[in-house]
């Protein structure tokens, strides 16, 4: 068994890890895509509230997202909109960091 | 001399040995419409797997049971006994310093006979063994002390393996133990953790342990093998019983057995054939060929060394005596080593049930004074050992029997691998006799290895190329059968996965790709908001200064927060690839020890 078990060790802690980068883009696609959209319908659910200017206001931090994701707001629409976008962004980083990654790994070995 | 042969086909197959391992062979042949000569030297079939019959008492050589994770070999059990196959619970004890302790150890049975102080001592030993383990593994004593502690070795390992092989513990080879446990390797360990993880969480039980229960034939083990004979003869074959081998005859140009020089019935016959396997004792084998073998070779035979096993049944006028199939005795003040009570493992084997038959094991070497006592002493012994142990009262021992069984096992002292491998580049060389079985390899296969070894054994006589040597060594092992699960654990997670999964990650490789991909949005928000311009540009992203020291909203500014942001991009990339490589490893290591631990509840058994 020591001698089984030294060959899957070795087997194991010489293996490096490569990452498969669509797939690595796929999950932080949506996982940032989902935080947008959940944050999102969350605010709204919550309600807003009325500002000294009369205006009724909700989620006016999150709002300041509509810097980047043009047409996204904190309303139902805005949420799909916005995970759109938070998949996009998510899945382009998630994809770059594996194949960063992978190229380093490659390198590196 | 006369001369027999074997029967029309070209094919002339000779078996030595009757045994599980020479009737699988033949049983193999058998399936495949051809004939064998099978060669025993006793008098009954089933070498060590023979089922003794005293006055109607049954009694084995050693308790055989019949459990495999060898498909193979349990499907042959299945065919040729069927009804005749009882599925029997176990119960054994190890009986020590006066107290039975339940084997597989029950905790609260443990605590309680080992005494709190003790148990601590024992949890303390086996730390302190983990955090300085013996470096170097060579030998019994170190390679049980590093797996369990020192003081659960003292317990529990000690006396009764040095009742075993009669030679203290310090000069068994740590290889033995590390055989008699397989199904350890780091992969399956962890595979099995996985299985059992991801069963546990759909609510499925897994693992149906084989410790707890077994098959055993209604008659004993004898009544397998007796049945496989009858079967063979039936198809023409024959089982040459009392027949012993008293020559191999080879040719040292073609490197071929040629024949057989046997004595049966005080006659000498040759047996010729054109294929041989052997199961009988490597060193007889090799001292038998004839011309000789070269000096290098015998002289490796010479020294391989075997231990040997007497029975003492002892026929009991009491219907009960203890509830166990068998107890483990540790007490050095006796030397039986094991105590069986047959008809707990199958009613059948007594003729009155208002008796009970038990079989004392003791191990001895050929020659000593255990082997020479004549039988009434043994019986005698044998009485006054178990009165001692409180197990029967000698005056309610009606009868008794002994059977001597020479070269029960294979012994691994501290030049048998060395003389084995000599041997072994011999016989390879031999085209046309392949070794099987425990005695025929000198290895210490269990009933259902030993029938793999011959069936593979047949197969490469008709065109395979199996290496007989890898069984035992490559096939997982471990009284463990995944009932629940259809598939296989090696399709459900195959190796090449668990190396994917648990491969180290490259943490300057994922730290570098982290910072970059964090710089790089830090640098594009704020680009972004730069070019998009304004009365006042990016409020809220300038908040970032407050970490980012002379961060601002510009072009300069962009790509000192890049810079930021990849340092912290960087420095999270390789705590997370750290913290991920430390918790597998960890998680690695807890499955091997425990795996490791867990061997414990079976360890003995393979004695």
């Amino acid at each position: 068994m020591a001698k089984a078990n030294s060959k899957d060790e070795e087997k194991l802690f010489s293996g490096i890890l490569r990452l498969n980068a669509k797939v690595m883009g796929l999950i932080m696609g949506l996982l940032l895509g989902l935080v947008i959209f959940i944050a999102t319908n969350w605010l709204v659910i919550k309600g807003g509230h009325i500002d000294p200017s009369g205006k009724y206001v909700v989620g006016p931090h999150l709002r300041l997202l509509s810097q980047y994701f043009i047409g996204y707001r904190v309303s139902f629409l805005g949420s799909i909109i916005g995970f759109g976008y938070g998949f996009a962004i998510g899945t382009l980083s998630g994809a770059l960091i594996g194949w960063i990654y992978n190229k380093i790994v490659d390198f590196r070995n | 001399m006369q001369e027999s042969s074997g029967n029309s086909d070209p094919k002339k197959i000779i078996i030595i040995g009757g045994g599980p391992a020479g009737l699988t062979a033949a049983y193999q042949l058998h399936k495949l419409d051809k004939k064998a000569i099978v060669i025993e030297k006793d008098e009954v079939v089933g070498g060590i797997s023979r089922t003794v019959n005293y006055k109607n008492y049954l009694f084995d050589i050693g308790g055989h049971r019949f459990f495999t994770k060898i498909k193979a070999a349990n499907d042959m059990w299945k065919e040729v006994l069927s009804d005749d196959m009882l599925h029997r619970s176990r119960l054994s004890r190890i009986y020590y310093n006066n107290k039975f302790f339940y084997y597989p150890l029950r905790p609260l049975n443990a605590l309680s006979g080992l005494g709190l102080w003790n148990s601590s001592m024992i949890l303390i030993s086996y730390l302190y063994s983990h955090i300085f383990p013996y470096k170097d593994e060579e030998t019994f004593e170190q390679w049980v002390s590093n797996r369990f502690g020192k003081r659960l070795y003292n317990t529990f390992f000690k006396t009764y393996t040095e009742k075993v092989w009669g030679i203290p513990c310090s000069e068994i080879r740590a290889e033995w133990a590390a055989q008699r446990i397989k199904g350890l390797s780091l992969l399956s360990a962890i595979r099995n953790a996985l299985i059992k993880q991801n069963q546990e969480q759909k609510g499925k039980a897994v693992i149906k342990t084989l410790i707890d229960s077994f098959d055993y034939p209604k008659f004993g083990p004898g009544m397998m093998w007796q049945a496989v004979a009858d079967i063979v003869q039936g198809n023409g074959s024959q089982v040459r019983l009392g027949a012993d081998v008293e020559t191999i005859l080879w040719d040292r140009e073609s490197r071929k057995v040629e024949a057989i020089e046997i004595r049966a019935n005080g006659r000498q016959e040759l047996v010729s054939g054109t294929d041989f396997i052997s199961s009988m004792p490597v060193r007889e084998l090799i001292q038998k060929f004839k011309p000789s073998v070269p000096d290098e070779v015998l002289k490796a035979a010479n020294n391989l060394n075997y231990r040997d096993f007497l029975t003492v049944a002892l026929i009991v006028n009491k219907p009960e005596l203890f509830p166990d199939n068998w107890i483990y005795i540790h007490d050095p003040r006796v030397r039986l080593g094991r105590a069986q009570n047959f008809k707990n493992w199958s009613s059948h084997m007594v003729p009155d049930q208002n008796k009970t038959c038990v079989g004392l094991e003791y191990f001895c070497f050929e020659g000593d004074d255990l082997w020479n006592m004549p039988d009434r002493d043994l019986i005698e012994l044998g009485k006054k050992e178990m009165e001692k142990l409180g197990l029967l009262k000698a005056s309610d021992v009606e009868d008794g029997s002994v059977v001597r069984m020479p070269k029960a096992y294979p012994a691994y002292d501290s030049k048998y691998r060395e003389m084995l491998d000599i041997i072994r580049r011999f016989l390879d060389g031999v085209a046309n006799l392949q070794v099987v079985g425990r005695n025929g390899m000198h290895r210490y296969n269990n009933q259902d290895h030993s029938m793999l070894t011959a069936m593979l054994a047949v197969e490469n006589i008709y065109g395979a190329e199996h290496d007989l040597w890898n069984v035992n060594v490559e096939q997982e092992y471990h009284e463990e059968r995944k009932e629940e699960i259809t598939e296989a654990p090696e399709e459900l997670i195959p190796d090449s996965a668990i190396i994917r999964a648990f491969s180290r990650m490259d943490k300057l490789g994922f730290a570098t790709a982290l910072g970059t991909v964090s710089g790089l949005l830090i640098f594009m928000a704020t680009l972004w908001l730069v070019i998009k311009g304004g009365e006042v540009v990016g409020p809220n992203l300038r908040l970032l200064s407050q970490y980012f020291i002379g961060y601002s909203v510009t072009v300069k500014g962009a790509f000192i927060g890049m810079g930021y942001s990849f340092m912290w991009g960087f420095l999270f990339g390789w705590l997370f690839a750290y913290l991920r490589n430390v918790s597998l490893a960890f998680y690695i290591y807890r499955v091997k020890k425990k795996t490791e631990l867990l061997s414990f509840s079976d360890f003995l058994d393979h004695f």
